[in-house]
């Protein structure tokens, strides 16, 4: 592959990124210091840590994230109860300057949320004035229990689109503007904040849960002093809800703006997997908590191979490519049916397909106990495929397509001897 | 050099992180091989699937329920040709380390003092068990959770047998032991210790004096002898001694005689292995392991061959021990020995191992330790005259019962089997107080 270039730039509402690969506003992006090293990694910007107008003091709660474990594998899910940046809007700013000198290659968004018109003017001017490149309007904070601050913006379809123009009419720089994925549907706030101006939209913020329940306490985490609270939560658990919202904003026509996509992503695929859904750039905060800047290496690297395997030049040319085959359920073809498939060279006897296929699917598998290998009856198998999902062996059980003609068999009935006892009368 | 703690403690278990991941890999089977293979129905698929669900009492409870010597098992069982060697996770990487993860929930119970065995109701019946290593206290634990009471009548001054004084601490260590020897206790199991019933009949004038039942788990506490005729000999023991000194307060002056010493161990199984690597461990000069095989026909574990070799001990293969060099003050001076080689196998049978004429040698010892096997001692039969043994003295039992010859009395272990693994002594306590139970109930209908 050697000597094949890919150019993994991306131009994302007239600015252009490096790569696509960004920090979102967070912990990970809270100073100057912090974002020269990722910088240094190879991220192409940054969404800084949300600015404060030093109208209010913020003190973030002590402790103020909790893992969300399964098993020995760490860090599923974070959830974690912090506030915008708790630094002076004077300090944020001075790191503005400092990155935008040392760094001018690199892409600052500066991520702002006010409470009223005014104070929004103010966070995207000061921003602009201090070299931020676009910004990031925090309509999805969602620890904000006031009513036209955070998540509750974005849940007050006219707020955003009212909060967007000011600072539209304030500002020359691009607009994202952050959505909440603590609603049903996102296109409706998206449409309003384009409707305000919006030149892009960055989705998902945190989803609002819980990730754990003291069993000695009682107490929910984090425990704060004692209590907690339903609060963002992040990471790979979060990452089918940010594919979902990703993709219901790219199919929608009349929005037609571009998207920087977040939620659990941690390398290239997953990256990849929100480009191919439709996102320009994308941002992390939870891998980078996990991992550390670094992470950043290996989805250069493993984009730009990918590319260079499928011939394909551009980044942009990946954006939004699986789109069409996401449809509605009632446009599936159901006379295409299938059945597993097993390949049992490979077979390491576990028989967790056996338990899977019992309990959970159509009792398809006998099992020969000396040899310690199924059998698959075909026309009971539902394709349903959990098998293939238990088996630790990659790629032992494939879907296999059965022709149009084949049947699956019908169910088994228990309780065929008691039909004098049935009770019912046809649906009319 | 000799370390007090790493002679005297077990090298540390899994800890709770470490359990949980290697429970990770378990593959969950279906009817799980690993469940199969454990000669004491050890159920590693059901404690292993708890772990992974968090059901850890659960988990502590499949194993403690089963086998109440599960942490000596989780310790010194043989795993890697037991369960682990059926493990389907082995296609994949390797076995899942089913052993340490045995272990580690039998001392997470003690750390977080999880109890799951519960004494009950006195059924009146009282058994008598004849020694306290891994068979008696199997057979004592089950006879108490069905409700007899059960005595133990041991002749050491400790409860344990084959686990306390014939294995090593840093193999097996006392701390270890007293917990599990605790639970026992707490089940309502009394021990007798210095209490042999070595005078003739004694044994069996136990079901003359209140006991319902007896069960004969006396072990092999005899050494076989190269030369039994040569005794009183200074520097040359019997594995049975040596091991035996290691663990009472005879240490300190074995210790003494092995640092700096040239010791020969005499013998391939996992006992000889045992002996050679405490004497490297207490500082001994040079520690020889004279065996008259080969590397890979050792019956030792090969798991602890290798260990043994890089721990320092010398293997002095084919070369067949001879004859003691002993000084006329009665001291050991070194062995004699022939270089052998091994003749073509009749059949499916081992390679014999051929003296070479005229190879002797005298390999210079200052310590020999004769490691070639345990038998029974020979005055044994004579404590229970009515019970069948065989030439070698050891007891014929019914393998599906472990009855005797005797009405009333059981006999399992080694002192049935002849030499054996801890697991399948554990069986046979089992076994034989399953056997028990049906007997009394019979007996009472």
């Amino acid at each position: 592959m050697a000597g094949k270039k890919v150019d993994l730039s991306v131009d994302f509402c007239g600015v252009k990124f490096q790569n696509p690969f960004l920090l979102s506003s967070s912990p990970v992006s809270n100073s100057a210091e912090m974002v020269a090293k990722a910088f240094e990694a190879g991220w192409s910007g940054v969404a800084f840590k949300t600015l404060n107008s030093d109208r209010v003091r913020i003190v973030h709660p002590s402790p103020r994230m909790n893992p969300y474990h399964y098993g020995s594998k760490r860090l599923v899910g974070l959830q974690n109860v912090e506030q915008i940046s708790d630094r002076s809007l004077k300090d944020n700013l001075l790191d503005f300057l400092y990155l935008k000198e040392n760094y001018p290659d690199k892409i600052i968004i500066s991520s702002i949320m006010g409470f009223s018109n005014e104070e929004w003017a103010y966070l995207a001017k000061a921003s602009e004035d201090n070299g931020a490149d676009m910004l990031e309007l925090n309509f999805s904070c969602p620890h904000m229990t006031i009513e036209g601050s955070g998540h509750k913006v974005g849940q007050a379809n006219h707020l955003i689109e009212k909060f967007t123009e000011t600072v539209k009419k304030a500002v020359s720089i691009p607009v994202l503007a952050k959505m909440t994925p603590n609603i049903t549907d996102m296109t409706e706030p998206a449409l309003y904040a384009k409707q305000g101006g919006a030149d892009g939209i960055a989705a998902i913020n945190t989803v609002r849960g819980l990730s754990q329940v003291g069993l000695d306490d009682w107490t929910v985490r984090p425990k704060v002093a004692g209590i907690g609270a339903i609060s963002g939560t992040s990471g790979p658990a979060v990452k089918p809800i940010g594919l979902r919202f990703i993709a219901d904003l790219a199919k929608c026509e009349r929005l037609g703006l571009p998207l920087s996509g977040q939620g659990g992503i941690e390398t290239w695929i997953d990256a990849l997997e929100y480009i191919l859904l439709g996102s320009s750039t994308i941002q992390v905060t939870t891998g980078i908590i996990h991992y550390g800047y670094r992470i950043v290496e290996d989805m250069i690297e493993g984009l730009s191979d990918y590319m260079v395997e499928r011939d394909i030049e551009r980044v942009v040319d990946l954006v939004g490519k699986a789109l069409p085959t996401l449809q509605d359920t009632d446009k599936f073809d159901l006379e295409s049916q299938g059945v597993a498939s097993y390949d049992l060279d490979r077979c390491v006897g576990c028989g967790q397909c056996l338990t899977v296929c019992n309990d959970s699917a159509g009792q398809a598998l006998e099992w020969d106990p000396l040899l310690r290998r199924p059998t698959l009856i075909e026309d009971k198998c539902l394709s349903c495929m959990v098998c293939s999902f238990v088996c630790p062996v990659s790629g032992l059980i494939s879907y296999k397509q059965q022709p149009s003609d084949w049947q699956r068999r019908e169910t088994a009935v228990m309780g065929e001897q008691l039909e004098a006892e049935l009770k019912l009368a046809a649906f009319k | 050099m000799y370390d007090p703690e790493n002679f005297q403690r077990m090298a540390k278990g899994f800890s709770l992180d470490q359990a949980v991941a290697e429970s990770e890999r378990c593959l969950l089977c279906h009817d799980a091989p690993c469940s199969k293979a454990c000669p004491a129905d050890t159920d590693p698929g059901t404690f292993i699937r708890k772990l992974r669900l968090k059901n850890v009492t659960g988990a502590i409870r499949t194993i403690k329920e089963n086998n109440i010597l599960g942490g000596a098992c989780g310790v010194l069982c043989p795993a890697d040709r037991l369960c682990e060697k059926e493990c389907c996770a082995t296609e994949i990487s390797r076995p899942v380390e089913i052993a340490k993860i045995q272990r580690f929930l039998v001392e997470h119970s003690w750390e977080r003092n999880i109890k799951v065995l519960e004494a009950s109701e006195s059924n009146g019946k009282k058994v008598a068990v004849v020694g306290s290593g891994p068979a008696g206290l199997s057979c004592a634990a089950e006879l108490a959770k069905q409700g007899c009471q059960a005595t133990i009548f041991e002749a050491r001054p400790e409860a344990g047998g084959v686990i306390r004084y014939g294995v090593p601490s840093y193999r097996y260590d006392v701390d270890f032991l007293e917990h599990e020897l605790q639970e026992i206790k707490e089940l309502g199991v009394e021990f007798r210790c210095n209490a042999p019933l070595r005078e003739a009949g004694q044994v069996e004038e136990l079901l003359e004096n209140g006991y319902d039942a007896v069960f004969l788990a006396t072990g092999l506490w005899a050494a076989s002898r190269l030369h039994p005729e040569v005794s009183n000999v200074d520097g040359l023991m019997t594995s049975v001694e040596y091991l035996a000194s290691l663990r009472d307060e005879q240490f300190e002056a074995l210790r003494n005689k092995i640092k700096g010493s040239t010791i020969a161990v005499i013998g391939g199984g996992s006992v000889a292995i045992d002996c050679a690597e405490a004497a490297v461990k207490l500082g001994a000069e040079d520690v020889y392991l004279v065996y008259r095989r080969s590397f890979v026909q050792m019956p030792a574990e090969e798991v602890e061959r290798i260990e043994a070799l890089e721990t320092g001990v010398h293997f002095l293969l084919l070369n067949q021990p001879v004859d003691f060099v002993i000084n006329h003050q009665q001291k050991i001076e070194g062995l004699r020995l022939v270089r052998t080689r091994l003749e073509k196998a009749k059949g499916t049978g081992r390679r014999i191992p051929k003296a070479i004429a005229g190879s002797e040698w005298v390999l210079d010892a200052d310590i020999v330790v004769e490691a070639i096997g345990n038998q029974a001692e020979s005055g044994s039969p004579s404590w229970y005259p009515n019970v069948d043994v065989d030439q070698n003295g050891l007891i014929q039992a019914d393998a599906a019962t472990l009855t005797t010859s005797v009405e009333g009395i059981f006999a399992g272990g080694d002192i049935v089997r002849g030499p054996a693994l801890v697991v399948d002594a554990v069986n046979d306590g089992k076994v034989a107080a399953m056997a028990i139970i049906e007997y009394l109930s019979k007996k009472e209908a």
